[in-house]
């Protein structure tokens, strides 16, 4: 029998597993809501022994709630469940404050530099997002004094115990699903830095230094990463690179700015990648990022994530488009999979057993499970899409 | 030669050439004595109905919306001090805002400048709107479109809410409602008895631009 990461490792190199993987990413919401529909408490709680307190005053170890896992209670495996311990963030950080409140609001400094504005009242904490009202960077003058928290020689990107035996061991014996390199793709890092709408119009307005920062995102990219792909080379068995640039109607950026202002970067960051041997790269977007695939797989990247369907995303006609060279993960509707009976099983199976004989797929919902799906309905789907896995 | 300059306008803005430009060519349009409405109908509404068409037709995408939209702004600095004279026609007013408890703001904006652009007089609420706020500028404009923004589907609820109260408050018959955003769906505007669910921001302002065509 294969372990997960045998599964995952099969698939994304367009082998066939003994049984289909299955991966899902969940909300924490998600997790909190189903210990009150009566998920046990005690199989998904992660508890880890902590200095306490950790000023490292007291020299004693108490149990500590540090999170859940859901993955091995439900059998499916998770994403980042062995990741590189690499901070490819601003450092240093932002001092993460509060800039001013009222009765309904606050607003934020994060710690990546953006203000943030959140609503504070409990009923809408959850499964919110805040609206982000100011961004480190907005032009030259901004972006040179934002650079200089990208330094990729800073000590702090490397966890202080980066001995390369011990990762090397663990990455070596980790086999519960996939390890995992993840940074963020150049439009995943301007609109981070930028906003949405400024980093989309600078290609118009400043396209110089959009090429400068793209030429910048490169080489901190690759300079920060290098030690970690150097010693770690296909121990790595998948680099994760966020974009999220697409929304329903379609991609963010053309494919003609996509040609010239993210091409030439992203074939030298997969050409560094490839030749440590790590050739396996899943980009994750929402949206409808069809117009976009071809460049995307002249890039480099060789699998996308979720495949949203309400964004018009198909995974059985993308891999009848492009067969090989495209693994894909997800495209299960969420909204169908949540309404759980016939309307699940038809989702399941309209989809799953096509894409298993395509191969190069990972079955799970096309984005992360929300807290409108509720735990009978996530056990109904989880009991009836384990029957279609194996081979 | 206003014709040719008018049709300049349209090619600049349609081929998203470049600020200054567009900013010049209004100017040479206002000192040849073109009327004011003619430069917005024929010149720039036009380049921007060339532009929504692009997108439609997946040449054009987000940046270029965005771009457009604008370009489109710095004409109309150009254009301010003349505009109250120059009986530019309302096509509309659209009450727009993201509903309760979503603070979701991009694709509203973007649908907000477009409509405006488009020629509506467009009040938009911003985002975490009570649907009270949603009764009460619709009676104070008599606004005939309610556009609806929400990007998650907790707070996508919230649309029915404000139709509800909609019909309470007796309004119903002589509003327009459009929902928009990444959680709605065609169904499920049918579902809450909305009029229109538009799934961007231009296939939105065309809808409107329909709406009050027949009315």
């Amino acid at each position: 029998m294969m372990t997960p990461r045998e599964r995952i490792k099969a698939v994304i190199h367009f082998k066939k597993p003994d049984v289909l993987p299955w991966s899902e990413t969940f909300y924490d919401e998600t997790t909190v809501t189903w210990l009150m529909q009566g998920l046990p408490a005690d199989r998904v709680t992660m508890i880890e022994w902590v200095m306490n307190s950790r000023d490292g005053v007291l020299l004693l170890n108490w149990p500590a709630v540090m999170g859940f896992n859901p993955w091995a209670y439900f059998g499916c495996t998770d994403f980042f469940g062995c990741k590189v311990p690499i901070d490819v963030g601003p450092l240093p950080r932002y001092k993460l404050r509060v800039l001013k409140t009222n009765d309904r609001y606050e607003e934020l400094m994060t710690e990546t530099g953006a203000v943030a504005r959140r609503i504070k009242k409990g009923e809408y904490m959850w499964y919110n997002m805040p609206m982000f009202v100011e961004f480190p960077v907005r032009d030259r003058k901004s972006w040179e004094e934002y650079k200089r928290r990208l330094n990729p020689k800073d000590p702090r990107r490397y966890p202080k115990d980066w001995e390369k035996d011990a990762y090397l061991e663990v990455f070596e014996k980790y086999q519960a699903g996939n390890t995992i390199l993840v940074f963020n793709g150049f439009y995943g890092f301007g609109a981070e830095i930028m906003g949405i709408p400024t980093f989309n119009l600078m290609f118009y307005r400043d396209p110089q230094l959009m090429h400068e920062i793209a030429a910048y995102w490169e080489d901190f990219i690759v300079q920060t990463i290098r030690d970690a792909v150097e010693t770690l080379k296909d121990r790595i068995d998948m680099i994760y690179w966020w974009e999220d640039m697409a929304e329903k109607h379609g991609p963010c950026v053309s494919p003609k700015l996509y040609r010239e202002f993210f091409l030439p970067h992203y074939k030298r960051v997969v050409s560094f990648l490839k030749k440590n041997k790590i050739d396996r790269i899943m980009m994750d977007s929402d949206g409808n990022i069809n117009p976009l695939l071809d460049s995307v797989i002249d890039a480099g990247i060789t699998g996308i994530w979720p495949l949203e369907v309400n964004s018009g995303m198909d995974a059985i006609a993308v891999k009848k488009k492009y067969g090989n060279k495209l693994f894909l993960a997800g495209n299960l509707d969420k909204r169908e999979l949540a309404k759980g009976g016939e309307t699940m099983r038809r989702e399941i199976d309209s989809k799953v057993p096509a894409l298993k004989e395509m191969g190069g797929y990972i079955a799970g919902a096309d984005h992360l499970i929300h807290v409108e799906f509720t735990l009978q309905k996530f056990n109904e789907y989880v009991e009836y899409l384990k029957k279609c896995l194996p081979y | 030669m206003s014709v040719n300059l008018l049709q300049n306008i349209v090619t600049t803005l349609s081929e998203l050439e470049d600020s200054g430009k567009i900013k010049r060519l209004v100017q040479e349009a206002l000192s040849q004595g073109i009327p004011v409405a003619q430069i917005v109908e024929a010149g720039l509404r036009k380049g921007l109905d060339a532009i929504g068409k692009k997108y439609e037709h997946g040449e054009y995408f987000l940046s270029e919306l965005l771009f457009g939209a604008a370009l489109m702004n710095d004409a109309f600095e150009i254009l301010e001090p003349h505009l109250k004279l120059a009986g530019v026609e309302n096509k509309g007013t659209i009450v727009l805002g993201t509903v309760r408890g979503d603070m979701h703001d991009i694709g509203k904006n973007i649908f907000g400048m477009f409509a405006k652009a488009a020629g509506f007089d467009v009040h938009d609420l911003g985002v975490d709107v009570e649907p009270a706020c949603f009764i009460e500028k619709l009676k104070e404009t008599e606004a005939e479109i309610l556009a609806l923004s929400a990007l998650l589907t907790t707070t996508r609820q919230e649309m029915k809410t404000i139709i509800d109260q909609l019909s309470h408050a007796g309004i119903r018959v002589k509003v327009r409602v459009m929902v928009g955003g990444n959680a709605v769906t065609k169904d499920f505007a049918k579902e809450i008895g909305a009029d229109y669910a538009a799934i961007d921001a231009v296939e939105g302002v065309e809808m409107c631009k329909r709406w009050m065509m027949e009315k």
